[in-house]
């Protein structure tokens, strides 16, 4: 969706500049041509207005009110907002997103980085491995995985198996409210590939010549990724840890698929989004849920302003050096 | 990308924040037409959960229906329980509820409050549909406040469904009248025995709970709220930890894997509080065999059982309510569709369906036995109001009952958080 959206966000600018350089004679083809661009981005801007904006503005509208779906709405001010934090399974499953997200991005973003590192040197069968690592990402969302996640870790499956063998039993991690949120950490990282992709990307525009000539001076492998590698992908690195981590705080499918619809047992799968679908349309309490969606948007904006905040201090970018 | 080596800043920046933004709520719009074509056809909507088996039944019903009824078409579809409720709230919401659809006690107040369900009544009086020739007392669980909301299908009553392997096994004989420490006893004997646990966690079921109440002369709702207080549900709560923790009620976690499967026809336990028709669905379901024994009791009399039942219900906003009407009747009269659905959703209501269908396999018969002695027994009692967010409050029930057995939160904290949601639900 990211990518999609910035292609349309970068073509304006450019209408933009080619407008303004035309000679003021040719206004009225200016314009015309103005309303043709326009004609071509309805659909588009139609979708977004009807299916995105004005939504929005209702789902705003609706944070401040008590509405069950069926009555009018009743304006309630901050009511909804103060009522999370007094309930006990808010707080949980803020808990619960927030442990998925600290422990899930950061082990993804290392496996992604681990392999592109070893994909972007030259081998036979590199197209093959790459296409294969990247697979997992195509279909990781779907349902049936879901399902599949579901059976690999339930008791005396694969994994239950594999862990006794080695010694320490656990049982099924699908009913184990101890265990069940690492089944879905797991459906994560293994949905390494399209980091993966960024950063084989990121990785091949590093300079040859910085490597030769570092090795030149005796820098060892780790020093060379340390002193090079690492700040020069350090832009993409900041866009894949951005990208996942917004991507984390939305994980809805694979909990309520791998609960069996339930987001349990105990809560312990009850991600955000999943609570927020709960309070919408199995308890009808619309003003709560719209509230909830707010709140995440917030949670969202902040940790992005933080990033945002924090990359003057690890990411160089090309202009920086000049 | 830019010229450089690098990736420009100005491209990250513009794509991360458009990301950022990108997150939104989208909505999806419903519309339909009246659903009467040219020729005078009428098309109608019915919905109803369960699952391909009864599906098949219900299509050829149906094909019964549009023969004698060429003009009116009916349009199906169908879901599991819960996705049945989630998207039937939607569709109202919407103004746009099926015609006709299955509905249950639980439901009746919630909707005719927020004005769904079409009062039958005026059905009746137009001529188009029979609320005669019912069995003693069934058309009773679909009437609030005057007005016939549902129309029976067939009734049910809450009952014990045993594997009966594993009890044979264990020696284990269910009497009728038999108390609730007979029965724990029972789940003892079965596990020690057998290693299998005795029940699959009979305390987070409310329709159980609600006849354990209705024996101690109290009930789980009244007209409007909780008929029980905080005190009752810590005791029974935690009795009921104490027997997952002593390995004679089916270990939550293992409940959780089963799903959606029941743990009884899963193996991984002997009992189940359940419906009675449910039988039907076990046995289909597990590789052992199953059948029904009585609900304990206190005193050695009283179960507190009543009647409950599946109902069809047509929506408030039909533009056809003489065809819903129709439909209804026709399903719940015609011999013929009796024969078909069987006892699927409950014993067939109807005296006509009911004398129709002559059960030949034994989970039929037994289940047909089974609503027979009870009833002549003398223990079925009337049916207590459910108020509006009786569904809520069962889920939740179900929900936080299992959260206890995990042994995640305290019994203190569970009950408080159950009463808290309950008022939610009731005030929704």
């Amino acid at each position: 969706m990211g990518t999609a959206v910035t292609l349309v966000k970068d073509s304006v600018p450019t209408t933009r500049k080619a407008r303004s350089a035309a000679p003021v004679t040719k206004g009225r083809r200016g314009r015309r041509e103005n309303l043709a661009g326009y004609l071509f981005m309805s659909p588009w801007i139609a979708g977004f207005l009807l299916l995105t904006a004005g939504p929005m503005v209702a789902s705003l509208y609706f944070a401040f009110t008590d509405y069950n779906l069926f009555n009018s709405p009743k304006w309630v001010g901050f009511d909804n907002f103060t009522a999370m934090f007094d309930d006990p399974r808010w707080r949980k499953s803020v808990e619960v997103t927030a442990k998925y997200v600290v422990i899930g991005t950061p082990l993804k973003l290392l496996l992604a980085l681990g392999v592109a590192l070893l994909l972007a040197q030259s081998r036979r069968g590199q197209a093959f491995y790459r296409a294969a690592f990247y697979a997992p990402s195509l279909i990781g969302a779907s349902v049936s995985i879901g399902f599949v996640w579901r059976s690999l870790f339930s008791d005396g499956a694969v994994v239950d198996r594999t862990q006794s063998f080695l010694g320490f039993h656990v049982g099924g991690w699908v009913g184990n409210a101890d265990w069940v949120l690492y089944c879905l950490v797991a459906l994560t990282v293994w949905q390494f590939g399209a980091p993966m992709v960024i950063f084989l990307a990121g990785l091949k525009q590093v300079p040859r010549e910085l490597y030769e000539a570092a090795e030149m001076d005796g820098a060892g492998p780790f020093r060379r990724f340390w002193s090079i590698t690492l700040p020069m992908i350090s832009p993409v690195l900041f866009f894949n840890v951005l990208l996942e981590t917004i991507h984390s705080f939305q994980i809805f499918g694979s909990a309520y698929v791998v609960s069996n619809t339930y987001c349990g047992p105990a809560d312990a799968t009850l991600v955000y989004t999943c609570y927020l679908y709960q309070k919408g349309f199995k308890d009808a309490q619309m003003g709560f849920a719209a509230a909830m969606a707010w709140m995440l948007l917030l949670a969202v904006a902040l940790v992005t302003a933080v990033l945002f905040w924090s990359q003057k201090k690890w990411v160089h970018y090309e202009e920086d050096a000049r | 990308m830019g010229t450089g080596t690098n990736v420009e800043r100005r491209t990250v920046l513009k794509a991360a924040g458009v990301s950022a933004v990108t997150l939104g709520l989208a909505a999806t719009a419903c519309g339909g037409n009246g659903g009467t074509s040219a020729d005078g056809t009428v098309t109608i909507r019915y919905s109803w959960w369960g699952a391909e088996e009864r599906a098949k039944k219900i299509n050829q019903s149906i094909a019964l229906f549009e023969k004698k009824y060429p003009k009116i078409k009916v349009k199906t579809d169908f879901q599991t329980y819960q996705s049945f409720w989630e998207k039937f709230q939607t569709q109202a919401a919407g103004g746009n509820p099926p015609d006709v659809f299955q509905n249950a006690v639980g439901f009746l107040r919630k909707y005719d409050r927020r004005g769904i369900l079409l009062d039958l009544n005026s059905q009746v009086k137009a001529g188009n549909l029979s609320l005669d020739h019912f069995r003693a007392g069934v058309t009773k669980v679909g009437e609030v406040d005057g007005k016939q909301l549902g129309v029976p299908v067939g009734s049910n009553t809450m009952a014990l469904v045993i594997d009966k392997k594993v009890f044979e096994r264990a020696g284990v004989d269910p009497a009728t009248g038999w108390t609730w420490d007979d029965y724990f006893k029972a789940l003892k004997t079965i596990h020690d025995k057998t290693k299998v646990p005795g029940d699959t966690g009979y305390f987070a079921i409310m329709y159980l709970y609600d006849l354990y109440l209705r024996q101690n002369g109290k009930a789980f709702f009244t007209k409007d709220g909780l008929g029980f207080d905080k005190s009752d549900l810590t005791e029974w709560w935690t009795d009921g930890y104490g027997r997952v923790k002593a390995g004679i009620v089916t270990d939550p976690k293992i409940v959780a894997q089963d799903q959606p499967k029941s743990s009884l026809s899963a193996g991984h336990g002997a009992s189940e509080f359940t419906w009675d028709n449910f039988t039907v669905r076990y046995s289909a379901e597990g590789s052992s065999t199953y059948g029904l024994a009585p609900i304990p009791t206190m005193d050695g009399k009283h179960t507190g059982q009543y009647l409950a039942s599946l109902m069809l219900s047509a929506s408030a906003h039909t533009s056809h309510p003489k065809e819903a009407a129709q439909f209804i009747d026709f399903m719940v009269h015609d011999p013929a569709v009796g024969t078909i659905m069987g006892y699927d959703r409950g014993i067939l209501a109807s005296t006509e369906q009911y004398a129709a269908f002559k059960p030949t396999d034994t989970v039929s018969k037994e289940i047909a036995q089974y609503e027979d002695t009870t009833a002549k027994s003398g223990v079925l009692g009337t049916i207590t109001p459910h108020p509006s967010g009786a569904d809520t409050v069962e889920a939740a029930f179900l929900r936080i009952g299992g959260d206890l057995g995990q042994g995640k939160t305290k019994v203190t904290d569970a009950v408080k958080q159950f009463f808290t949601e309950s008022q939610a639900a009731f005030q929704a």
